[in-house]
């Protein structure tokens, strides 16, 4: 395989701090590969409630995972506490490309990095929809 | 190659049933994206260890998942059985790529696809090693024509 060039803290905007669970672990004594989806799942959320207003209990809109990816770096390990890295590399009218950096606390090299590309939809017709503005402005922040 | 969100259950020589759970489901009414990966572990590894013959917990040189994708086409939704499909994509020095396809009940063509890919290592330096030649055969066995 190609030597991939590995992600740094600097190139993210916004930081949400992740506590790893016991559950998170495999029996290799790692988290478990599956789990860094989680973990994208949730800085993404929180961003969009917390700086965008989202609703996600009555919202007009809805986000709906379309493609996501990540490369797995180094091995982490319940019970560390992670940083998971969030910044915006594509906005268009209704979907929006996320990057994310999984880092160890405190660490400059991603430990895991990937992608998450979301796709806004009408909640009672499951169509395509603008992203609202406040949540459009959000992203603009975080955009790079 | 040909496009994968045409492929069929036919394309894939080795295939799962995987149940879905009431929890698989998130608050939106279907499968929440996160337990795709957790389908494609679950075909990957059962494919590891009953067509490859991996021993998870004794062999000397190991595989280490390195990169994971997935393209969801139709959401997929408790209690729906879900058909998972493996084919191998590409052998490498030591590394090896799935591609996976997810199958609802009624899908003629994959609900998701993605590839999902494996590095082999030495099991206490975590340096990558060479394919062991008995799994490269079974990997060549299971790879596109």
């Amino acid at each position: 395989m190609s030597k991939k060039s590995i992600e740094t803290r600097d190139r993210y905007p916004h930081f949400l701090s992740i506590q790893t669970r016991w559950s998170d672990n495999d029996i290799y004594g790692h988290v478990n590969n599956v789990t860094y989806y989680s973990y994208f799942d949730t800085v993404v959320n929180s961003f969009l409630i917390d700086q965008g207003g989202l609703d996600i209990q009555t919202g007009g809109v809805i986000g709906v995972a379309v493609e996501t990816m990540c490369e797995f770096n180094q091995p982490l390990a319940y019970p560390e506490v992670l940083e998971a890295g969030l910044r915006v590399g594509k906005l268009g009218h209704s979907s929006v490309r996320y990057e994310i950096g999984i880092f160890q606390e405190g660490a400059t090299a991603a430990a895991a990095m990937g992608y998450f590309v979301h796709v806004f939809v009408d909640r009672a017709t499951g169509r395509p929809a603008p992203i609202p503005d406040a949540i459009r402005s959000a992203l603009e922040r975080i955009k790079v | 190659m040909p496009d994968p969100t045409r492929r069929t259950r036919k394309d894939f020589p080795y295939l799962i049933q995987i149940p879905t759970r009431w929890s698989d489901n998130d608050m939106l009414g279907h499968v929440n994206n996160v337990l795709y990966y957790r389908y494609f572990e679950a075909v990957v590894v059962r494919f590891q260890m009953e067509e490859a013959g991996v021993d998870w917990i004794n062999d000397a040189v190991s595989p280490q998942t390195v990169e994971t994708l997935c393209r969801f086409h139709r959401p997929l939704s408790f209690p729906e059985t879900v058909d998972a499909g493996l084919r191998v994509e590409r052998i490498g020095n030591s590394s090896v790529t799935f591609a996976i396809a997810l199958f609802g009940e009624d899908d003629e063509t994959p609900a998701a696809t993605g590839h999902f890919v494996h590095v082999f290592v030495d099991s206490d330096t975590l340096e990558s090693q060479p394919i062991p030649a008995a799994m490269r055969g079974v990997f060549e066995k299971f790879a596109a024509p």
